[in-house]
């Protein structure tokens, strides 16, 4: 054998009932090595990582440890291996402090819990180059805490090769900066790493190889340092994909929303959004920047009339909207779509058909007492057409699609509706490129309707191709609205943190005020003037 | 030899069908071995259980009118939890519920039996059952919505109180109390079969279909529409789904579920005031533990309205069955029939086991 691998797999198959998961996959990694694993989703990335920790079982094929074939029945038999699995959903219990969600996984843990295991795995904590407070509680902990504690289980397990499901997903910018730094770290202490991301630039930016794999089936696998963004999108997709994000350039409209002086509480009743002002033009899509947690649902919860606002007002075309209810507001035209972080919470009811889904919010405009499903399934096979969802039927539950179809039915029923403002989060949350750039164009196809739209993101790079202008967040406070050509990464990075306000820039005009605005004492100033 | 469980596809109705199937013969072979340990022809013992001692019995008549008794309250009362259930809403205060419809029809009976005509008492008793039955479910509804309570816990709690209010009813001798006989010194519940009843169709000879029988059937079909068709079943289906997403798309989340959890209840007070109108009488035990059968016979059915229909009669069977086969075989009592259900109820759920998954051997070295 010229190379021994920490890791290797042969022909590797999977199956769910008739739906083949893997098939004859092989992929190896060696010691000292990060390989990313890059596929679109539902190319299988999950379930084949998931028999390497134990959770599946491979139909046939074989796994080979250090060159020695083994079987992983179960996590313990992965533990023992070496083997250990940073999942993309966390895998922690919320009311237990960092150093039990650890102690609780140890072969053996001993009868009592002593105050020792704190310092224990403080000192582990410190060994690896991490920082977190043992004793503190994972429903205290933000979400890069939380993976971090989740990486140093592993590490704390003796894990020689540590698999990452889609780690980067929640994290800011300055967070995968930091996690990077650790992995390159632990490469060099010898581990063998697997990455699984959908990001171009993360995988060029980390990896030494990258395998790809495609509707289940392995590609191929390259060295980084000898391929490119295109050439890896084109294995990916298996045909040619233009990466670049159009911004068509639409003449806009009077604003359509406008938001001054909005004051928010969270759920805890702390301030959320603080004395926020922005508007919304038709014709353009307006970003919100912001790490994770400083005011986004709220705010477009508000929008929606979800939650009580504080302070403040909102007016859509001239007409006041606070207070108003949340059917009163989309009967006006304003669309809010939300995907939360498991991307089924809202906006969608799983277990129903697509059809059903459709009706969500128009099941009241038909007439008498009965659901009109004729036009539910008129627009549910409009919107599958148009969209190109992939479903067995109509009537095949949402919660069966995989994610990207998912958020094509719900961006589908939410532009299907007519709205003339779109406020929309998160809407390619863990979405493969192709399903992203179909997004994309659905958003610019509303865009250049002379809808009006808010698209709160996380991919700098894509909010700064997508949006027109972009309002930087952070701790509820704007930082102020750039222009997205005439900014960078950078700059949007530190508004985010906070370092850079660029809110009083204009002296002669406050941020977020139009200078054509439909608010009334607005229109008498400019008279006055 | 190892084996692991995998996924399977969805399986044609006739395959699923015949997998309940199997796991019903499963549990009656598992009776009969029970049977034949005990020293009972088990052949015999179903042949009088399953026939419900009705083949050349000259008042087979009667049976099926029994039968047909037992059926009524069960059914209507799946058929209520089920829509709060779809909800996901768990009542599990079907018991409470029940009694207190029993204790105001009741009440209704002999306070105006005697003086208004027997159609407008007994409208009277159903609609006062309703209301009532209604009211106590939507205790537990209206602490959820307002508190965030545990509505399981809740309606569990409220089946006892309930149940205590009728004990203290049928143990308490006083003026105010006129639901015991005065002529009795020990405390007796008034039979008022004579005075209210619900009216009866003849059918043949002997026969007498209770007009309940008739009503449950609409109201089954009523509840079928009701969830399937209608703008307010969907919104029991979000609800049950995703309260989240009903909130986003604009739904009173909070009405609708009172709206919800009263009508469920108010049906199994009226279910309880068919019992009521039929039996004549109060007793302690006039739920019959619908309010716990009803849960199983809900999810037997898989909360599929004309289901719970088929299943409930089955269940009747099995229960009103067994105490005819009783008469027969001293030594095997009624309450076999409870045993039963248990076994069929514990199979039937490996059956959806084996629905959903199958077992397959791993392939060594390949």
């Amino acid at each position: 054998m010229a190379e021994q691998y920490a890791i290797e797999m042969r022909g590797i198959t999977k199956t769910f009932g008739s739906t083949v998961a893997n098939k004859n996959v092989d992929l190896a990694v060696k010691n000292g090595e990060i390989l990313a694993l890059l596929g679109e989703n539902g190319s299988g990335k999950t379930t084949l990582m998931n028999m390497l920790s134990g959770i599946y079982k491979p139909d046939s094929g074989s796994i080979f440890v250090d060159g020695k074939e083994v079987t992983i029945d179960s996590p313990e038999d992965a533990k023992r291996l070496g083997i250990g699995m940073v999942h993309q959903h966390f895998k922690l219990v919320d009311v237990f402090s960092a150093a039990d969600n650890i102690w609780m996984g140890k072969e053996k843990p001993g009868f009592a819990l002593s105050k020792k295991r704190y310092k224990e795995i403080d000192e582990i904590t410190k060994k690896f180059g991490f920082e977190l407070d043992p004793e503190k509680k994972v429903y205290n902990m933000a979400v890069s805490e939380k993976q971090t504690l989740e990486i140093i289980k592993v590490l704390y397990y003796g894990a020689k090769i540590i698999i990452l499901d889609e780690p980067t997903a929640v994290l800011t910018v300055q967070e995968i900066e930091r996690l990077f730094g650790v992995l390159r770290r632990m490469k060099e202490e010898g581990h063998a790493i697997i990455i699984i991301t959908h990001k171009l630039n993360e995988v060029m930016d980390i990896s030494d190889r990258v395998a790809i794999m495609r509707k289940g089936e392995y590609i191929t696998t390259v060295n980084t340092a000898e391929t490119s963004e295109q050439e890896l999108t084109e294995w990916m997709v298996g045909r040619k994909v233009d990466l670049n994000i159009d911004r068509p350039v639409v003449e806009t409209t009077r604003p359509l929303l406008e938001v001054r002086d909005l004051t928010i509480n969270n759920d805890e009743g702390a301030t959320a959004i603080d004395n926020v002002s922005f508007y919304i033009r038709g014709g353009e899509i307006l970003g919100v920047a912001g790490i994770a947690g400083c005011g986004q649902k709220e705010l477009c919860e508000a929008i929606a009339g979800l939650r009580p606002i504080v302070s403040g007002q909102m007016i859509h075309k001239g007409d006041n909207i606070v207070g108003l209810t949340p059917k009163a507001i989309l009967e006006k035209g304003i669309s809010m779509s939300f995907i939360p972080e498991d991307r089924l919470g809202m906006g969608l009811a799983p277990s129903m058909s697509i059809i059903d889904n459709m009706l969500l919010k128009k099941y009241r405009d038909s007439k008498g007492p009965f659901v009109d499903r004729k036009t539910g399934r008129e627009d549910a096979e409009r919107v599958i057409k148009e969209l190109e969802v992939v479903t067995p039927s109509a009537e095949t539950p949402v919660r069966r699609l995989s994610g990207g179809n998912v958020q094509k039915v719900l961006l589908g029923r939410e532009i299907k509706a007519g709205p003339n403002v779109i406020v929309t989060a998160y809407p390619v949350r863990g979405l493969d490129i192709n399903s992203s750039y179909t997004i994309y164009d659905i958003l610019n196809k509303q865009k250049t309707e002379g809808v009006g739209i808010l698209f709160v993101g996380e991919d700098l790079d894509v909010m700064l191709a997508l949006c027109d202008k972009i309002m930087v967040l952070c701790h509820g406070k704007v930082m102020g609205v750039v222009h997205a050509h005439k900014t960078n990464k950078e700059e949007l990075g530190l508004m985010m943190t906070g370092t850079l306000d660029l809110s009083e820039k204009y002296a002669d005009k406050p941020a977020g005020f139009a200078r054509d605005t439909l608010f009334e004492d607005g229109n008498k100033k400019e008279e006055q003037e | 030899m190892r084996f692991h469980v995998v996924k399977r596809d969805n399986w044609p109705l006739w395959k699923r069908a015949l997998a309940y199937l199997a796991a019903v013969v499963a549990a009656l072979v598992i009776g009969a071995v029970i049977l034949l340990a005990i020293g009972v022809d088990p052949l015999d013992y179903y042949y009088q259980l399953f026939t419900m001692g009705t083949v050349g019995n000259k008042i087979a008549y009667k049976t099926y009118m029994n039968y047909i008794k037992e059926f009524l309250p069960l059914a209507i009362t799946s058929v209520a939890l089920s829509l709060a259930f779809k909800m996901r809403f768990w009542n599990i205060g079907g018991e409470g519920q029940f009694i207190m419809g029993s204790i105001s029809a009741g009440y209704i009976a002999l306070k105006f039996g005697a003086s208004l005509p027997v159609w407008l008492t007994l409208v009277l008793m159903c609609v006062v059952a309703m209301l009532v039955a209604g009211i106590y479910g939507l205790i537990a509804g209206f602490l959820k919505v307002k508190f965030g309570t545990n509505e399981t816990l809740m309606t569990l709690m409220m089946n006892y109180i309930a149940l205590y209010v009728l004990y203290f009813i049928g143990e308490t001798k006083a003026d105010w109390n006129l639901f015991l006989q005065e002529t009795s010194s020990r405390p007796v519940f008034v039979n008022f079969s004579d005075t209210v009843a619900f009216p009866t169709i003849k059918i043949g000879a002997k026969f007498e279909l209770n007009i309940c029988f008739i009503l449950a059937l609409i109201i089954g079909i009523i509840i079928f529409i009701y969830l399937k068709h209608t703008k307010q079943g969907y919104e029991v289906s979000v609800i049950g789904d995703s309260a989240g997403t009903a909130k986003y798309a604009g739904m009173k989340v909070n009405r609708i579920v009172l709206r919800t959890v009263f009508l469920s209840a108010s049906l199994i007070g009226l279910a309880a005031a068919f019992k009521v109108g039929t039996a004549g009488v109060l007793s302690t035990a006039i739920t019959d533990d619908v309010g716990w059968t009803g849960i199983i016979v809900a999810w037997l059915a898989q909360l599929n309205t004309g289901m719970i229909f088929i299943v409930a009669a089955l269940i009747c069977v099995l229960q009103h069955g067994s105490t005819v086969a009783a008469a027969t075989y001293a030594q095997v009592d009624s309450s076999f029939a409870n045993m039963l259900q248990g076994i069929i109820l514990f199979l039937v759920l490996a059956a959806d086991f084996f629905i959903r998954f199958r077992i397959v051997r791993v392939k060594k070295g390949e």
